[in-house]
């Protein structure tokens, strides 16, 4: 039954354990005695609901075992695995003779180590985000969608429709107002986010089949080290570049309480996901230099957050290897899939969210609460140098970024923003919190009281640097 | 259509986990189904090793793929249909060790102790066999009905590397089978070996 036997002492030890299981088990008494010997609690829990009263004597047995083996036990039964292992792989692997260095090994070379990664970094992010995504998806494709099917055709011919239907304004508000369901919730939706999310998903998966970020995470870890996270917690985060939602889940694969901590704290901070990073590019879309600067912002709200909260919290970071799959050509099937099933999915999480928020403002306006809430936000909006319908974005951003995102994305076309305000505006939004989604979850995996505590810091500290930058521009008589 | 069908439910998924609906080793999976007993998989793994495509490939159903470790943290259930055997294919999140550190390695340890299974497939990166053999012989000792997948064998024979088959075959005592998941090699043999494995 048993594949390999370990050292004869060690054996003992697990043939005495075994000795004293009685119990049937899904895994060996072997094996159950091995991980008790190894001290796993979550086996001695089921060991002692399992033997009852007769468990003192098992645990003896392993005190036993242990104590004899000392405390190397687990090191012991580590290193006789990783040999064997080992041994059986030499035996019927034959390595290929001769190492050559492929173009693909020196282009993943390349990409990893910081003098050249970094270019390679912001080479993706020019071409790949700025001129595909901004461009193309922010400009072109929007230009198309919301000025000309939605703008000239779509909107007029539904307006038309529903005012013919319900006659009373303060109704047919609710639907094609200037906050209505289709006029601001569907446009917005398909229109506007739509188009950048779709070229931004394309992009992202290209990136993706190429296996591109495991190498970024290799890169980025670098910088982690620096600020006190380790290895592992780089998953989260770039997977927070995809979805902050999806991230903060996936912040349990992190080891100790400290880094799934500090983790979801950075990605409800300053990590935009996927959608957030196509819009606020697209907005920032003709203004390269207020682009440039919102990348550096952010990763410098990043990394001295990271690095303060990681002196804030003390402990031992944990060790990690990541596998690196080789640099290959992505595949058209591969692609299309992914694309289709992540716009889908965004779809899905944010139309409902749209037309949500479409109702709530119905209501705010027909209660007043919506202009008191926005008349409260306005001497923010002020305070960051940005003109007052601003205030309204903000309150969108309560729900997603990007939906206050998408807010000033009409602004931006009818020219009224500058690009110095365009920047603070798109910054401000970025510190705030993900989405309600994302919330929700840190509720979820982290408890209310961290999830209420996170956000009362981050919405203030979001405009009070805000503020910060907009009194340096000033103050540089920067002109972005 | 089947593509479709395919991306749908992904999506779905996607949404489900977002909003929190955890499907997680300790759900009575009998109630969910119908009363027929089923022959069940379990899959598992090293994280990134291609157990996701390789379970899109045995069910037929699309999950969110990525070539980044950490994308499952979750199970997914699915059904594949092996000659007339119905079987209930269960996904892990990647784990190293039969003694977990973190928790999703406990999340894919918890569905081995609660969820009886016929077979459990393992499956490894054919490049890294000397690390992930370990793994292989844990769950020989814990008794386990082992077959044992080494995939990315498109990539491993790239870089040259020949792997004896037969050999490792009879040095574990299990059924062995090369596949490459993202190209559908060697599905079919795996497949086979599934279902002599389970019906044995």
């Amino acid at each position: 039954m048993a594949p390999f036997s370990y050292d004869p002492a060690l054996e003992q030890a697990i043939d005495r354990v075994e000795r004293y299981l009685t119990d049937s088990y899904p895994l060996s008494r072997r094996s159950v005695a091995l991980l008790l010997l190894q001290r796993d609690s979550e086996i001695s829990d089921r060991v002692r609901a399992a033997e009852g009263n007769r468990y003192p004597a098992v645990e003896q047995s392993v005190e036993m075992g242990r104590s004899v083996l000392g405390l190397r036990t687990d090191d012991i039964i580590a290193v006789r695995l990783r040999s064997q292992a080992a041994e059986i792989a030499r035996s019927v692997t034959t390595h290929p003779s001769g190492t050559r260095v492929s173009i693909s090994d020196a282009l993943s070379r390349l990409t990893m180590s910081p003098i050249t990664g970094l270019p390679i970094l912001a080479l993706a992010l020019w071409f790949g985000l700025y001129q595909f995504v901004g461009f193309f998806g922010g400009g072109t494709l929007v230009k198309l969608l919301e000025g000309g099917l939605f703008g000239q055709h779509l909107n007029p011919w539904m307006t038309g429709l529903i005012t013919r239907l319900i006659p009373w304004p303060w109704l047919s508000d609710l639907f094609v107002g200037d906050y209505g369901i289709w006029t601001l919730g569907v446009t917005y939706a398909v229109a506007l986010i739509f188009p950048v999310v779709g070229t931004f998903f394309l992009a992202f998966s290209v990136l993706e089949d190429t296996g591109y970020f495991p190498r970024l995470a290799m890169l980025i870890d670098r910088l982690f080290k620096g600020i006190g996270l380790n290895g592992k917690a780089v998953i989260p985060i770039v997977l927070g570049f995809g979805c902050d939602t999806m991230a903060t889940i996936v912040t349990r694969i992190l080891e100790t309480r400290r880094e799934r901590i500090i983790a979801t704290f950075l990605l409800s901070l300053a990590i935009p996901c996927s959608a957030q990073i196509g819009v606020m590019t697209a907005l920032l879309t003709g203004h390269p230099a207020a682009f440039g600067l919102w990348v550096g912002i952010m990763a410098a709200i990043f990394l001295v957050i990271g690095y303060l909260t990681a002196r804030l919290l003390p402990g031992e970071s944990a060790r990690f290897a990541m596998e690196i799959p080789p640099l290959r050509w992505p595949s058209f099937g591969n692609i299309v899939t992914k694309t289709f099933a992540r716009m889908q999915w965004y779809f899905m999480e944010v139309l409902p969210l749209f037309i949500l928020a479409s109702v709530f403002i119905w209501m705010g306006r027909l209660t007043g609460l919506f202009g008191l809430t926005v008349r409260g936000l306005t001497p923010v909006a002020r305070a960051l140098g940005l003109p007052d319908a601003t205030a309204e974005t903000f309150l969108f951003g309560f729900f997603r970024r990007d939906y206050g995102a998408a807010g000033l994305y009409r602004m931006r076309e009818t020219g009224t923003l500058s690009g110095n305000q365009l920047l603070v505006a798109v910054v401000t939004l970025t510190i705030f919190l993900p989405c309600v989604a994302q919330f929700l979850m840190v509720k979820k995996e982290r408890g209310l009281k961290m999830a209420i505590g996170m956000a009362a810091f981050i919405f203030p500290f979001a405009i009070v640097i805000g503020g910060l930058l907009n009194l340096c521009l000033v103050a540089l008589k920067l002109r972005l | 259509m089947a593509i479709k069908a395919a991306q749908f439910k992904a999506a779905r998924r996607f949404g489900e986990i977002i909003r929190g609906a955890r499907r997680t080793g300790t759900a009575n999976v009998e109630s969910e189904s119908e009363s027929r007993p089923k022959l069940r998989i379990i899959v598992v793994g090293n994280p990134n090793v291609g157990k996701s495509v390789l379970f899109g490939r045995l069910t037929g159903r699309y999950v969110i793929v990525s070539n980044y470790p950490g994308t499952t943290v979750e199970i997914t259930r699915g059904r594949a249909l092996i000659g007339r055997t119905e079987f209930e294919v269960i996904d892990t999140p990647g784990m190293y060790s039969l003694k977990p550190i973190s928790e999703e390695e406990r999340v894919a340890r918890t569905v081995l102790l609660e969820t009886p299974a016929e077979v459990v497939l393992h499956v490894v990166d054919a490049k890294n066999l000397e690390r992930m053999l370990a793994l292989t012989l844990q769950l020989l000792e814990a008794g386990l009905n082992v077959v044992l997948a080494v995939n990315m064998m498109d990539e491993a024979e790239k870089i040259g590397l020949e792997i004896d088959f037969e050999d490792l075959a009879a040095k574990l005592g299990i059924p062995v089978i090369p596949t490459a998941a993202l190209t559908g090699r060697g599905i079919g043999e795996l497949k086979n070996a599934l279902h002599e494995t389970a019906c044995r």
